[in-house]
């Protein structure tokens, strides 16, 4: 165990807001979270857990809704800053958790804080403006309905302060949509889990921070070396450009030749069209300028203006590949501009368009199929009809008519009609990202796995993408770990970049470079830690604290009721062979993975509950006990084997070689 | 700065606050915005990102608003501030066509750039060389005859491309 002296690095208070009656506590970051957590997503499920039991409905005032950031935000640390949403999600009544960049982190550790807990609900509208280690409740009334943008330019005006940092959420939320998002910066949306209702449910519509504050690091020396040192690596990283050039929008065209695209929701896995929907052509025709999160030195967000057609003269940020692909391949539509301008709208009211594009794609085939008609929705909804998904968008946000329907996600939408459950693509109810598991099956197990329902920011295997056997006998002991399209060593393959990103979701920094580029593997976040902490602290043990978090997650969900069961994939992946392109007559084994997976997790494999073993490995000694009062059966050991397993891929991936030819990447 | 020019580009700039937190770390030894000589002025729905900079005006506002004489010109053209003499009266942020003067939030004196001695830490650490320093210098190249020859075409091209290359510290004779 390593001493900490003090919180180098963190702002070192924790600010508590109690809405039911304006109580505001500003409490010490414990050195116990810290030690164990680390921060961002770690600090914030580590309290859901405490304080948030499964007798609190999501949308009560005992709900808690939790932002945190970690030991790098606001240090001129060259992989950016985010920060962590969390509350129990009133679109999946699970962990509600959502990650986000940009500004607002810095600028809440410049007022004081690495995390802020908001409980109970305000009688009347207000937004907070929290600054310099206070808390101003400030009324509301006059912005309420106002999007995105209007409540942003609004809220500058009457705080009349350039630098505030704002998050909020837009009129879906007001209106009870479940998949409505908080909003930073405008245009960066903690949008997954229906987090803003939560916050709107408080009769929050703001939250602005801003600080004179200052952080410091342990050891200041150190610190320069290393930033110097990761400079370096990502200024020569062969995907720097690329993705500077075009962010994550050049996943489309890449996902086309791999035949893993969402085409007509999840029919098809490639488009004929996709270069005209793709971010190469965004760079060539559309984007004017990069912009960046707080702190980052790979800007790769990029402002575009539309030059032609109905939309000319339109201009914006973004989007990256979720938005493109959702408004494009996955409903069928192949106009760009069209794309551009239903993404800033379903962003400006307020709503994850991840979500929004599952719901109105799984309209669309519902009514090609028969199951729905046109007149039930009350518009044309046809494969690319832009203008009636314009205005579904606008049904959903106000919850008009068959928007209403939609409103509650797909998989409440399904139950409210009575059908097309089979075709509505979710995980524990939280609808499927733009990725197609028949042709990535270690990303689909990670959707199936996932604490969050369906997504894939949890594991990111891109490792798999190299279709490159000898690196995955060498990194997990099986040659298909790292085929895209293999099956044996996904279990392990997932495990331990489930274990990574917990890791970088709690130091909170940016994934794609932490992660995706290998810029900070296990073994330097611990050099990190050390500079910035003070932390003496091995590769291992940030490992187990990943494995840490992702065991507490699982055990707030088994809290919940979830079990194997609830781990799985849509129907469609499982049995319905691809129809075409690259993965074309593919399925996806999910309970094969599945079996190793549990395996090697040490949970038990025929409920996916942690092993009692495992838990108190991990120093869950509490979770052990509350689980046990509560009732819920668990194995009392771990088989030995499974942590062996998990301990051989830790370390021969600290070893390996870095690969970053991939050929979705752009490099082979 | 003799022989040197500060650009600032804005098609470059991203506003990602990197140079800010450099200059905090090199004056202080800390991280902070607010102790930072440059500024980032951003605008989410705009898209705007602009870095405020000390321009070293000649003569300078905030030199000449200080009623107790704390602040004054050095040779190399930056602003010196004398704490001792400062009376925290905020007359040289006000003063300042630009907002680029701002008082430190803990000692309420005025901060001031120093061009870090020559070497500044924002153009070093800048990631899209937004903010560069580009040596001044004389390229004599016959532009009038040029002109004359080339014709009228080439002779606006060439006033475009003089304005382009004063930019990046080039001056075309």
């Amino acid at each position: 165990m390593f001493v900490l002296s003090r919180l180098y690095g963190y702002a070192g208070k924790v600010l508590r807001i109690n809405l039911n009656n304006y109580e505001v506590r500003v409490e010490e970051t414990p050195k116990e979270l810290v030690r164990g957590y680390l921060g961002g997503r770690g600090f914030n499920v580590r309290r859901l857990y405490d304080e948030v039991g499964p007798e609190v409905n999501p949308l009560s005032p005992e709900n808690k809704l939790m932002i945190a950031t970690g030991p790098l935000a606001g240090l001129a640390f060259p992989i950016g800053a985010r920060l962590n949403v969390t509350a129990k999600s009133p679109q999946t009544g699970l962990l509600g958790d959502s990650n986000v960049g940009g500004h607002f982190p810095a600028e809440m550790k410049f007022a004081g804080f690495d995390q802020i807990i908001i409980e109970g609900r305000s009688e009347k509208p207000v937004y907070l403006y929290i600054h310099d280690g206070t808390v101003e409740f400030r009324d509301a009334s006059g912005l309420r309905g106002l999007r995105v943008s209007e409540a942003y330019c609004k809220i500058r005006k009457e705080l009349r302060d350039v630098r505030a940092q704002i998050a909020l959420v837009g009129p879906a939320a007001e209106n009870l949509v479940k998949f409505s998002g908080i909003f930073f910066n405008v245009c960066r949306p903690a949008a997954r889990t229906g987090l803003g209702l939560v916050l709107a449910s408080k009769n929050v519509k703001a939250l602005a921070v801003r600080g004179d504050g200052y952080l410091e690091v342990a050891n200041p020396k150190k610190f320069e070396e290393i930033v110097s040192m990761l400079e370096e690596s990502i200024y020569s990283h062969q995907q720097y450009w690329p993705r500077r050039v075009m962010g994550t929008s050049r996943i489309l065209l890449a996902a086309n030749m791999l035949g893993f695209l969402p085409t007509k929701h999840f029919q098809e896995g490639t488009a004929d069209y996709s270069y005209r929907v793709s971010g190469e052509r965004l760079a060539l025709e559309y984007n004017v300028k990069n912009r960046g999160c707080f702190s980052c030195i790979l800007p790769c967000s990029r402002f575009y203006v539309v030059k032609y057609g109905p939309y000319a003269g339109y201009f914006g940020e973004g989007p990256e590949y979720e938005a493109l692909a959702g408004m494009t391949v996955r409903i069928g539509n192949k106009d760009l501009n069209a794309a551009l301008r239903l993404i800033s709208l379903i962003n400006d009211l307020g709503m994850d368009v991840i979500s929004v594009s599952e719901v109105i794609s799984w309209s669309m085939e519902l009514i090609e199929k028969g199951f729905l008609s046109k007149e039930e929705v009350g518009l044309n909804l046809e494969w690319g009809d832009v203008d009636s998904v314009s205005q579904l968008v606008e049904m959903i946000a106000r919850r008009e008519g068959f928007g209403d329907v939609l409103a509650d996600g797909v998989a409440k939408a399904a139950e409210k009609l009575g059908r097309g459950y089979e075709l509505a693509f979710h995980v524990k109810g939280l609808e499927m990202i733009q990725a197609d598991p028949r042709g990535l099956k270690g990303y689909g197990l990670g959707f199936a796995v996932s604490s969050r329902g369906a997504d894939h920011l949890r594991s990111e295997p891109f490792i798999e993408l190299a279709d490159d056997p000898d690196l995955g006998v060498k990194l997990f002991g099986e040659p298909e770990a790292t085929l895209r399209l293999g099956v044996r060593g996904k279990g392990r393959l997932v495990a331990y970049y489930e274990n990574w990103c917990a890791v970088v979701d709690s130091i909170e920094v940016c994934k794609n470079i932490a992660e995706n580029m290998e810029i900070l593997q296990p073994r330097q976040i611990a050099e990190v830690l050390n500079a910035v902490v003070g932390m003496e602290v091995s590769e291992a043990e940030v490992l187990a604290v990943g494995e840490r978090i992702v065991n507490l997650e699982r055990a707030y969900l088994v809290r919940e009721g979830v079990r194997r069961k609830d781990d799985t994939l849509p129907k469609r992946f499982l049995a319905e062979p691809m129809s075409n392109g690259p993965s074309k007559g593919h399925t996806i084994e999910l309970d094969r993975m599945l079996d190793e997976y549990y395996e090697v997790r040490g949970w038990d494999p025929t409920d996916g509950v942690p092993t009692a073993g495992k838990l108190l490995g991990l120093g869950l000694n509490d979770v052990v006990e509350d689980l046990r009062n509560r009732g819920i059966r668990l194995s009392e050991v771990a088989t030995l084997a499974a942590e062996g397993s998990v301990g051989s891929g830790v370390n021969a991936l600290s070893n390996h070689q870095r690969v970053r030819s991939f050929k979705l990447f752009g490099g082979g | 700065m003799v022989g040197k020019k500060l650009v600032v580009d804005l098609t470059k700039c991203v506003g990602c606050r990197y140079c800010e937190l450099w200059c905090s770390f090199k004056h202080y030894g800390v991280f902070s915005s607010s102790l930072s000589r440059i500024s980032l002025i951003k605008d989410d729905v705009l898209g705007l990102d602009y870095p405020t900079v000390c321009t070293f005006c000649n003569p300078a506002p905030c030199v000449a608003s200080c009623p107790t004489g704390a602040l004054s010109r050095l040779d190399n053209n930056v602003i010196y501030v004398d704490s001792g003499r400062c009376t925290s009266c905020s007359k040289c942020v006000n003063s300042c066509p630009y907002g680029a003067l701002k008082l430190d939030p803990n000692t309420l004196k005025p901060i001031a750039c120093d061009l870090c001695g020559g070497d500044p830490i924002c153009v070093v650490k800048c990631p899209t060389g937004a903010l560069r320093i580009y040596p001044t210098s004389v390229i004599k190249y016959g532009l009038e005859e040029l002109s004359r020859l080339l014709g009228k075409s080439f002779e606006v091209a060439l006033q475009a491309h003089k304005e382009l290359m004063r930019l990046w510290g080039v001056r075309i004779e």
